[in-house]
């Protein structure tokens, strides 16, 4: 056991897993991303980024927790409606709004969204595997006819529209920037939490329940605590995501979003804290540059998916993990 | 002097139409270190089960350190005191064997509702101890899942530790290990039993550990108590010998 | 007795619709119970078949004639198919999932739903399918029923009735019913487990293909039916508990008539009145109505 020498790139490793050098490619990567040439791929990049909280906060449940949701669209799409309906009640005439009443339609999102995931969270946690799946998708999809359906209060259908920012977010380098600004904070949170003795605890939770709960852990109260967590994290992607897309609609809430999550967790590899966003990097922009060429994409990433669950399971974070490892043993 | 601190009283259960335990009574004094034996299917295990919450009893009373305990759930019992070690190593198999101990020594300390603080360092002077404790310092880095057999029951056991138990319940702690492991390990518990007055309740099959480690005998058959003395007396004992010891040929 | 009218329509429509999710339900049950795979592209295989049963239909019209009996081999033809289809894939993909953990499992066979969605869309188009046999309503219970849901129920009826002689009177059917409890219990038969496991999951799918066909000339088939389905055979199979075919049965009536009576008070809510059930039964009994609390 003598000590190696180590290079930068390895101490990196060592900290953080992969999670180090790959969140460092990706931040190079996303202040590049805005000296492209034309909007299009700043646009795509706020996508990436608001997605891709959405999928991390995903991963609090499955890669730390053990547990798959199909309904955690439903706390994206909630805190996207309560900053959507505040941001319309503080619009003016014109359909303006100012900087003060903008932010503070975005803050509203998140607790809204924790609201929501007490109330589901107290029923799901009772539950695991295969049920807490199907659990959390009903209470998504019933989230989803509520929202499509109670037309008086959330325009149903229709969704809400016209959620035009103030003059400097609507820039999209400015918008860009804002919102890598509030995702970078809130992974920094995030990877504290992960790795604080509550992250741990998750762990724990994971790997084996019934042990956890004899380690002293109340396995409820501590999964609906993350369930809670990982349904704020969900709400700010989804504040974010009307004023990024003008609109919002029930869609945000269904399991099809749901599935998203998912997808870029699984490409990506949730056994890494940074896996979601590498896989939000991938599926978005994928799906952009298909979707110029095929109205197929359905196809196209029903076939990545099969090749990544047959050949890459783990995500491709999982895969060049496994090589790093093997490579050290080798040693 | 000692004094009880555990006390069991008339426990029950059935699991559909089987008698797992019938109407146990049981007792163990501050600083005990006993040892319940039985054929397989005796209720050795359930016994445990029952102790620590993980199944409600049908009926009785358990009682821990003056309080009654009895269908309290697990993570409470736990809190209480009570620390156990399972049959089938029973670890968290994804982290590595430092953050095994580390979980359990941070949920011992009650801070694993702490969103903030630094999961790496608290509690980690405990967790060295307690790697120390069990000869698993140079095994820290390595995946749980990936160890030997001995090596995860021998973690199994540093995570019973880390709890800081003053009952120690251990289903079967030597399973799985070779002779020199089984030793240390043995020695390791009466150390334990001798320096820091843990309470400690084990069952074993290895009749040899049996006799050499506990100095109090309890015959589980059936979910029923037949035999509660000393080893030596255990050993003279003619139901014993029909019911269990003789197919061991002593 | 015209008061009643409105509800004997939908308590048929309802009816029949119970039928087409237990045809589908019992397979997913089915597969579920015995490889402990939770098939995502089950309605999807279901809506295939639809197509297939319909090119099967339109090319027999064309070669003797319309007629509404040509709907017995078109339907016979597309179970068939799909039965091999089903062989083939749990051979090429499936089985590859079974050592790995729940969300692979299930993220395969969504990809399936993908794909296969996709290629209908391929070789079909866009267009909606439905195969018109010209049957004329009939007035039953002061309203005109569609006789055909009739026929729908009835072999609903008749496939249940069928599935359960097969699970407990007959050798193989028995030994299947043995992998739900215990898959050594199998191995000790002597019956090689693959070949049990690439059997049930063709059986699951010739069940939907046979529903598939029934439903074509009752509802158009089209794009994006079949995620509507799915969810509602993943809350029929958790009312009824998963494994249990009676629970099965009757968790498709539940859903069928309350899906079927919910559209005359609360159009858009329908399916959120089946995700309330599905939750009460979650909370209250996991293992759902007929199940044991076996895996849990």
């Amino acid at each position: 056991m003598t000590p190696r020498s180590q290079g930068p790139l390895a101490r990196l490793y060592g900290g953080f897993g992969l999670s180090g050098p790959v969140a460092l490619l990706l931040a190079l990567a996303a202040i590049a991303v805005p000296w492209l040439p034309g909007k299009f791929w700043t646009h795509v990049g706020t996508e990436v980024l608001i997605l891709g909280l959405f999928a991390m906060s995903f991963n609090l449940l499955y890669g730390y927790m053990g547990q798959i949701s199909f309904g955690h669209a439903a706390f994206f799409g909630v805190g996207a409606y309560a900053t959507a309906m505040l941001f319309t009640a503080l619009k003016d005439a014109d359909g303006q709004i100012g900087v003060g009443a903008f932010l503070l339609s975005l803050v509203v999102g998140p607790p809204v969204a924790a609201l929501a995931a007490i109330v589901v969270g107290f029923f799901c946690v009772r539950l695991t595997g295969i049920y807490f799946a199907i659990l959390t998708l009903a209470f998504g999809e019933l989230l989803f006819y509520i929202v499509f359906s109670w037309y008086s209060f959330t325009k149903g259908d229709d969704g809400i529209q016209g959620l035009l920012p103030p003059p400097f977010f609507q820039d999209p380098t400015n918008f860009y920037f804002f919102t890598l600004a509030i995702v970078v904070l809130a992974l920094a949170a995030m990877w504290r939490i992960t790795e604080s003795p509550f992250g741990y605890a998750m762990r724990t939770l994971r790997d084996n329940q019934r042990r956890a709960a004899f380690l002293g852990t109340s396995v409820r109260a501590h999964m609906l605590a993350n369930f809670v967590i990982a349904g704020t994290f969900a709400g700010l992607a989804g504040a974010l995501w009307g004023p990024f897309s003008r609109s919002v609609n029930p869609v945000l809430l269904g399991w099809g979003e749901s599935g998203i999550a998912v997808f870029m967790t699984l490409i990506g590899g949730g056994g890494s804290f940074i896996g979601p966003m590498l896989g939000s990097v991938i599926y978005t922009m994928l799906q952009a540059v298909v979707k110029m060429y095929t109205v197929y994409w359905p196809l196209t990433i029903g076939i990545i998916i099969l090749l990544i669950v047959l050949f890459a399971p783990g995500g491709i974070l999982g895969l060049i993990d496994r090589r790093i490892r093997a490579a050290r043993d080798r040693q | 002097m000692s004094r009880t601190i555990l006390q069991v009283v008339n426990l029950e259960k059935h699991f559909g139409g089987v008698h797992v335990a019938k109407t146990i009574n049981y007792a163990m004094e501050e600083g005990e270190q006993s040892a319940i034996i039985g054929p397989n299917g005796a209720g050795k295990s359930t016994f445990m089960n029952l102790l620590t919450g993980y199944h409600r009893p049908d009926g009785g009373k358990v009682v821990f350190d003056s309080h009654d305990i009895t269908g309290m759930p697990p993570h409470k019992v736990v809190r209480r005191g009570i620390s156990r070690a399972f049959q089938v190593s029973s670890i968290f198999t994804q982290m590595t064997v430092c953050e095994n101990v580390r979980a359990a020594v941070q949920a011992q300390m009650r801070v694993t509702l702490q969103l903030f603080a630094s999961g790496r360092r608290l509690g980690a002077e405990e967790t060295e101890r307690v790697l120390a404790l069990c000869g698993l310092e140079g095994k820290r880095d390595l995946a749980a899942g990936a160890l030997a057999q001995g090596d995860k029951k021998r973690l199994e056991l540093a995570i019973a530790l880390a709890g800081k138990p003053r009952l120690l319940l251990l289903d079967e702690p030597t399973a799985g290990m070779s002779i020199d492991e089984a030793r240390s390990t043995m020695a390791l518990v009466d150390r334990l039993n001798r320096e820091l007055n843990v309470t400690v309740l084990f069952t074993e099959h290895d009749m040899g550990i049996v006799f050499n480690h506990a100095r109090r005998l309890t015959l589980l058959h059936r979910g029923e108590v037949i035999l509660d003395d000393t080893p030596e007396k255990v050993r003279a004992d003619a139901t014993a010998q029909r019911v269990y010891l003789g197919e061991h040929h002593l | 007795m015209d008061d009643f009218a409105p509800y004997a329509l939908q308590l048929f429509s309802g009816l029949s619709r119970a039928m087409v999710l237990f045809l589908l339900s019992a397979g997913l049950s089915l597969i579920f119970g015995v490889m402990n795979i939770l098939n995502f592209a089950h309605a999807t295989l279901w809506l295939v078949s639809g197509y297939v049963t319909f090119s099967i239909f339109a090319f027999l019209s064309q070669q003797f004639g319309a007629s509404p009996w040509l709907l017995v081999p078109a339907v016979a033809g597309a179970v068939l198919l799909m039965a091999l289809f089903g062989f083939a894939l749990e051979r090429l993909l499936i089985r590859h999932t079974y050592e790995r953990e729940l969300p692979e499992q299930l993220l395969l066979t969504f990809a399936l739903v993908l794909i296969l969605g996709d290629m209908i869309k391929l070789i079909w188009g866009l267009e909606n399918r439905r195969i018109n046999l010209g049957v004329q309503p009939v007035e039953m219970l002061g309203t005109l029923v569609n006789p055909y849901q009739f026929v729908i129920i009835g072999t609903g009826v008749a496939v249940a009735a069928g599935l359960w002689l097969f699970l407990h009177r007959t050798r193989l059917g028995k030994i299947v019913r043995a992998a739900v409890y215990s898959r050594n219990m199998v191995s000790a038969l002597g019956i090689p487990i693959p070949t049990i496991y690439a059997l049930v999951f063709a059986l699951g799918v010739g069940l939907a293909a046979l529903a598939g066909g029934v439903f074509l000339p009752l509802l158009p088939m089209a794009l994006g039916v079949d995620l509507d389905i799915i969810v509602q055979c993943f809350a029929v199979v958790v009312i009824g508990g998963f494994g249990s075919m009676l629970g099965t049965f009757v968790a498709s009536i539940i859903v069928g008539v309350v899906y079927a009576f919910s559209i005359l008070f609360w159009p858009d809510g329908a399916l959120a009145m089946i995700f309330l059930i599905v939750i009460a039964v979650l909370i209250w009994r996991p293992w759902g109505l007929f199940g044991t609390e076996l895996r849990y």
